[in-house]
C-alpha cells in the first residue's frame, strides 16, 4: 500500500518543483478561451451536422447522415462547390502574380517611394464594406466608371455584378485588389532578406534582369511563396464577406460560395445542420489542400541558413 | 511561489471570465430587458417612452437596448436563446412569426391581449395576421409599413405626362416609364431590387394579388403563384424589363442614392424611404391595378416577441409592450419617427393632424394600410419558397427565362419544400 503512495507523492513534488505546473498556469486563460470559442464550436458542429436543428426549438432530431446526403443532392451545393473552386484557382495565383511584381518593383530606391508604397499598403488598412461600395459603384452597369472608360474605347458596356457570367471576376478583382497591401508586404520583407553579394555576383557574370530574378530572388523567395498560397488559399475557400456585401450570391447562384451557402442555411432557412455539415465539408476540404500544399513545399521550397 | 502566484492569476481570471449574468428578482422593480434595431431619431422616440413608462411604473423597470440593425436580430436572438440568456422583448420582422413560434420560449399572447384592455382588433388586419399563427398570437405589432408610388415630379414634367393617378392600371405605369426612360441621360422608367432576396419577393406578390392571384393554395399545401394571375403579373416585368425602362439593381444597395440623384422616375417602395430623398421633389401615389381597381398593397409589419424569463417578467414585459402600443404612445412615436399609426384610432386622436403635415407623402401611406387585405402565408417553409421565387423573379428580370417557365420551375420547386423534400 505505501509504495504507490509514496510514488505518487514524489510525481506531485516532482510536478509542483518544475517549471511545468508555472507553465501550464500562465496558459491556462488562453486554453481555455480557445477552448471555449474554437474547440467547443467545433465539436459542436459535428454533433449539429447529425441533427434536424432549426436552433429555436430544443428538440433537435438525431438523422445520422441525411444531412451529408441532403448536401450532395443540392444542385444549389453542387454549385457553391464549383463557384469556391473557381474563385481560388483564379483569387491565389493573381495575388501571387500581381503581388510579386509589385513588390519587386518596389523594392528598391526610387522618388516618391514611400508614397507608392502607402498607396500599396492602404488597402489593407481599407475595410471590407468600403471596398464592396467602392467596386460596386465602379462596375455599376449605367454609372460606373469603369463602363465609361470601356465605352470611350469602343468596347461593348459589360453588366459586371449583373451579369451571371461576370459577377464572379469582378469579387475575384475586388478582393485581389483588397489583398495586394498583404501580399506585397509579405514579398517586400522576404526580398529584403535577400543577400546583395548573391544579386550582385550574378550581375558581374552579366546575368539578365529576368535570370537574375527567375534564378536567384523568385527560388529565395519560395517560403514567402508557400506561406502565401497556404493563407490565400484558405482565405480564398472561406471567401463570404465581399459576397455578402455585393451580390448576396447572385445573380442566379452565380457568385453563391460555401461558406455564402452555409449562411444562408442556418440563418435565413433556419437548417443548421445542414449548415453544420456543408461546414465540416469544408473543412475536411481545407485540410486535404493545405496537406499538399506541405507535401509539395516540402519538395519545391528552398530554405536558405 | 511563482506557480502559486500564476495559478491564484489564472482562478481570478477564470471566475472573472465565468461569472453568471445572474439577474436579481428579489426587491425592487421587475426588470425587463428590451432588444430593438433603432437608431437616430427612432432610438430617440424609443428611449424617451421608456423613460416615461418607468417613471410612471415604478414597479417595472425596462432596459431598451440596441441589438443589432433589425435585418439580423434574429440572428442574435438564436444565438442567445442557445446560450440560454435572451431578452424579455425583441423586436422581430413579421417573416420570421412562423419559425419563432415553434420555439418554447415564446410566450404565446392570446391570454394577456385577452384579458388586457388593448383593444386587439384597433390593430390594423394585415398586422394582426403578421402577428398570428395558426390562431396562436406570437408578437404584439410594433411597426408597418407598405409599398407605394414615389415619383419625381420634375422627371414627370421634363417628360410631359402627367402624375399617376389612383386609378392607373399597371399599363398606364409601364407607358410613364418608357417614357421617362433616356438612355441619353442614363435615366430609367423604375428601379426594381433584383438580389432575389425577399426584397425582390414582395414587390411582386403585391403585383401578383392584385392580379387576383395567391401565393400558396388556401390549405397552404402547395404553390399557386403559378396561375394565369402570376403569369400575368411577371409577364409585366418581364415586358418592362424588354423595354429597358427598369434599372436593375442586382446587388439591392443603389436605389434610394439613384432616385435622389434624379436618376430614376418612380420606385416603389415604403414609408422609410422618403427621409433617404432629401434632393428631390417627390410625390406619393398608390399601387396601379390590373384593371378593376383592385387596389393591393404588402405591408411587412414587425412585432415586439415576447421570450419566456418567468412569470413576473412575462408580465411586466406584456404590460410595457401594451402600454407602448397604446394609441397615446403610438401617435407621440408617429410624430417624432414619421412611423405610420398601427392602429385604426390613432387617426382620431386630435393631435393626429399634424402627422400628415409633418411628413410630406406619408398620407397616401396611411391610407393604403387599407389596400393591405392579405398577408403572406404564416408556414415555415416561407423563407425557402421566398427564396424559389426570388431566382424565377430575377431569372425573367435579366432575360434568362420567361414568366411561364421561370413560376412554373419556383412552384415545383416550392411544392417538393413544402411536401418536405427541399
Amino acid at each position: 500500500m505505501s509504495a504507490p503512495q509514496s510514488s505518487s507523492l514524489s510525481l506531485a513534488r516532482r510536478v509542483r518543483g518544475s517549471d511545468h505546473l508555472a507553465g501550464w498556469a500562465f496558459t491556462a486563460p488562453a486554453i481555455a478561451l480557445i477552448g471555449l470559442f474554437s474547440i467547443f464550436p467545433i465539436i459542436w458542429s459535428v454533433v449539429l451536422s447529425f441533427q434536424h436543428n432549426d436552433l429555436l426549438t430544443p428538440n433537435a432530431r438525431w438523422v445520422g447522415w441525411a444531412n451529408y446526403k441532403q448536401l450532395a443532392s443540392d444542385p444549389v451545393f453542387v454549385k457553391a462547390i464549383t463557384h469556391t473552386l473557381i474563385y481560388t484557382s483564379l483569387f491565389v495565383p493573381l495575388s501571387i502574380a500581381i503581388g510579386v511584381l509589385v513588390a519587386v518593383a518596389m523594392n528598391r530606391q526610387v522618388r516618391f517611394m514611400s508614397f507608392y508604397r502607402m498607396a500599396v499598403f492602404i488597402t489593407l488598412a481599407i475595410s471590407t464594406i468600403s471596398t464592396a461600395i467602392m467596386f460596386l459603384w465602379l462596375t455599376d452597369p449605367t454609372y460606373g466608371i469603369i463602363n465609361s472608360a470601356l465605352h470611350a474605347v469602343g468596347i461593348p458596356l459589360q453588366g459586371f455584378l449583373e451579369d451571371p457570367n461576370e459577377a464572379l471576376l469582378v469579387i475575384v478583382a475586388m478582393t485581389v485588389w483588397g489583398w495586394l497591401g498583404f501580399v506585397v508586404i509579405i514579398y517586400l520583407a522576404a526580398l529584403q532578406g535577400i543577400p546583395g553579394e548573391l544579386l550582385e555576383a550574378a550581375s558581374i557574370d552579366s546575368a539578365s534582369q529576368w535570370s537574375i530574378f527567375r534564378r536567384i530572388t523568385w527560388p529565395l523567395l519560395s517560403p514567402a511563396t508557400l506561406f502565401l498560397v497556404v493563407w490565400l488559399t484558405i482565405n480564398a475557400l472561406q471567401l463570404f464577406d465581399e459576397v455578402y456585401l455585393t451580390t448576396r450570391g447572385g445573380p442566379l447562384y452565380s457568385t453563391t460560395v460555401i461558406v455564402y451557402y452555409l449562411f444562408d442555411q442556418a440563418f435565413n432557412f433556419f437548417r443548421a445542420g445542414l449548415a453544420a455539415a456543408a461546414a465540416y465539408v469544408l473543412f475536411l476540404a481545407i485540410l486535404v489542400v493545405t496537406v499538399i500544399q506541405f507535401w509539395l513545399g516540402k519538395r519545391l521550397v528552398h530554405y536558405s541558413s | 511561489m511563482r506557480a502559486r502566484v500564476a495559478i491564484l492569476i489564472a482562478a481570478a481570471m477564470l471566475a472573472g471570465a465565468c461569472t453568471s449574468n445572474s439577474q436579481g428578482s428579489s426587491g425592487g422593480p421587475v426588470k425587463v430587458l428590451l432588444w430593438h434595431g433603432y437608431e437616430g431619431q427612432e432610438k430617440r422616440s424609443l428611449d424617451a417612452l421608456v423613460a416615461e413608462f418607468n417613471k410612471t411604473h415604478p414597479d417595472i423597470h425596462v432596459q431598451a437596448e440596441f441589438n443589432a440593425v433589425n435585418d439580423h436580430a434574429l440572428q442574435k436572438v438564436l444565438t442567445a436563446v442557445v446560450g440560454g440568456v435572451y431578452p424579455d422583448i425583441s423586436y422581430l420582422y413579421g417573416s420570421w412569426s412562423a419559425n419563432i413560434q415553434h420555439s418554447p420560449i415564446t410566450v404565446p399572447l392570446n391570454q394577456f391581449v385577452k384579458e388586457s384592455s388593448m383593444n386587439w382588433n384597433d390593430f390594423f388586419p394585415g398586422e394582426r395576421a403578421a402577428a398570428t399563427v395558426n390562431g396562436k398570437i406570437v408578437g404584439v405589432p410594433a411597426l408597418v409599413d407598405n409599398l407605394a408610388i414615389v415619383y419625381n415630379k420634375k422627371l414627370f414634367k421634363d417628360a410631359g405626362i402627367s402624375y399617376p393617378t389612383p386609378d392607373w392600371t399597371w399599363d398606364d405605369f409601364r407607358a410613364a416609364a418608357s417614357a421617362l426612360t433616356d438612355a441619353s441621360k442614363q435615366q430609367f422608367g423604375w428601379a426594381y431590387p433584383a438580389d432575389s432576396t425577399e426584397d425582390t419577393v414582395w414587390h411582386w406578390e403585391a403585383m401578383l394579388w392584385e392580379a387576383g392571384g395567391a401565393i400558396l393554395t388556401p390549405d397552404n399545401s402547395r404553390a399557386a403563384f403559378d396561375s394565369p394571375a402570376g403569369i400575368k403579373a411577371l409577364t409585366m416585368l418581364q415586358d418592362m424589363a424588354q423595354d429597358h425602362s427598369i434599372y436593375l439593381d442586382t446587388t439591392n444597395t443603389k436605389i434610394d442614392q439613384l432616385f435622389n440623384s434624379g436618376k430614376i422616375g418612380m420606385v416603389v417602395t415604403g414609408p422609410w424611404a422618403l427621409p433617404s430623398y432629401p434632393n428631390v421633389d417627390y410625390g406619393t401615389q398608390i399601387m396601379p391595378s390590373f384593371g378593376g381597381l383592385n387596389h393591393q398593397s404588402i405591408a411587412g409589419p414587425d412585432n415586439w416577441v415576447i421570450f419566456n424569463n418567468g412569470a413576473e417578467r412575462q408580465k411586466a414585459a406584456f404590460e410595457f409592450v401594451s402600454w407602448l402600443t397604446a394609441p397615446k404612445q403610438e401617435l407621440k412615436d408617429s410624430l417624432a419617427t414619421g412611423h405610420l399609426p398601427l392602429r385604426a384610432s390613432v387617426k382620431r386622436l386630435p393631435g393626429y393632424a399634424q402627422f400628415p403635415k409633418k411628413f410630406s407623402g406619408i398620407s397616401t401611406f396611411v391610407n393604403n394600410l387599407a389596400n393591405v387585405k392579405q398577408a403572406r402565408p404564416a408556414v415555415v417553409a416561407y423563407p425557402k419558397i421566398s427564396e424559389a421565387l426570388g431566382q424565377a423573379i430575377v431569372s425573367v428580370l435579366l432575360g434568362k427565362s420567361d414568366a411561364r417557365t421561370a413560376l412554373s420551375q419556383a412552384a415545383q420547386q416550392a411544392n417538393a419544400i413544402l411536401a418536405g423534400q427541399g
